[in-house]
């Protein structure tokens, strides 16, 4: 361990876990007065009710304000802390430590996978459940539908013609837009969502897609 | 399983009524150490069978128990935790009516899980207990969440 004066430093501020599809972030700011001086930073975690705080080995004596403790947190039934604290020159800072942490209740869920087809007046949307976050990409994926059963999506659709916008809640994986305008531009995002403690979610992006122009009237002409 | 004997509780009000202590509370609790559910000798374990009885008796050690020996001086929290100590209350009846229906059977599953609770509790200076077992209130919520609307990996 570094040997230094604590407490000769200011702590680092805004430390919180981002949390996407059980990927786990610590991240935090630069102690108040010391951006961009040569700080490093080191960073220890704790699974709440075991014994002692344990070290991230990647994560010591590092530059950048971040570390990845997913798999140190994999277990998203536990709760746990982190700390980091400051290192400059021989001043070291007090530990500035989190909340405690809960995975299972505070991880934000990913927008699922979209793919629309269309036809004159009607769209067909296919969702595709998040998955948790892995370690290698071989790995066995796990759907957050798997550990959230109750997960549900918010699913807006907007007529760029008529610049309406309406929203419907879902829990299947596919559904059928009707009584839609032929040839008209239709864009469609999707939130995933878990009832239950109020949660940060991640919108998907725009996915535009053009209903077909109306047979009937072309074969008139 | 708890489905038919809680279908009426809407868990996430109380949920959300946590919420808004949940950092407060916590943050009092300095043991990081210890725990007092200890999830994965207890909720963890608990097979469907047995997920009306553990129901019953966490209520009851929230009730008789935690609530009563948490002293609090901020109105605020105060406020908050009555709401979530009457809605413990009403889910407690809902479940009276399921144990005069025979539906609520206590296996040694459930007696020896709720033993290891109090066991941890009564190893705590009370009020430290107190203001723990109030800091896990999200992990017993989350649990019968998860049990209302049946199981998932």
């Amino acid at each position: 361990a570094v040997l230094c004066i604590s407490g000769g430093l200011p702590k680092p501020t805004n430390i919180t876990f981002l949390s996407i599809n059980m990927r786990n972030i610590l991240q935090w700011s630069p102690p108040e007065g010391l951006q961009g001086a040569e700080v490093t930073y080191t960073v220890q975690y704790f699974i709440y009710g075991q014994k002692k705080w344990l070290n991230k080995s990647e994560c010591r004596n590092i530059n950048r304000t971040c570390c990845d403790l997913s798999v140190e947190t994999s277990d998203y039934e536990h709760q746990y802390y982190a700390k980091v604290r400051a290192i400059w020159e021989t001043n070291c800072s007090k530990w500035a430590e989190t909340g405690r942490f809960y995975p299972f209740l505070e991880t934000q869920i990913g927008p699922p996978g979209i793919a629309l087809t269309t036809d004159e007046k009607s769209i067909s949307i296919v969702l595709m459940a998040p998955e948790k976050w892995k370690r290698n990409p071989e790995d066995s994926s796990l759907s957050m539908q798997q550990i959230y059963s109750n997960l549900k999506y918010n699913v807006s659709v907007y007529n760029t013609k008529s610049n309406r916008t309406w929203s419907q809640c879902v829990t299947n994986h596919t559904l059928v837009l009707g009584w839609l305008e032929p040839d008209t531009l239709y864009c469609v995002h999707v939130v995933s969502f878990v009832p239950g403690p109020p949660r940060l979610a991640q919108p998907s992006e725009k996915h535009c897609v053009r209903t077909l122009k109306d047979q009937t009237s072309a074969l008139k002409v | 399983g708890l489905r038919r004997c809680l279908i009426s509780m809407d868990i996430h009000h109380i949920e959300e009524a946590f919420q808004e202590i949940k950092k407060t509370i916590q943050a009092k609790d300095t043991f990081q150490n210890v725990t007092i559910l200890s999830t994965s000798e207890t909720l963890h374990s608990i097979k469907p069978l047995d997920v009306c009885c553990m129901t019953k008796n966490l209520l009851a050690f929230y009730v008789d128990k935690v609530f009563k020996d948490h002293r609090e001086l901020n109105p605020q929290i105060l406020r908050k935790i009555s709401s979530i100590a009457n809605s413990f209350l009403y889910m407690q009846k809902a479940l009276q009516q399921c144990q005069e229906q025979m539906q609520c059977h206590c296996r040694d599953e459930a007696t020896n899980a709720t033993r290891i609770i109090h066991d941890n509790y009564d190893q705590l200076e009370v009020r430290a207990a107190a203001i723990k077992s109030l800091g896990e209130l999200d992990i017993f919520l989350a649990w019968i969440d998860k049990n209302n609307q049946g199981t998932s990996a």
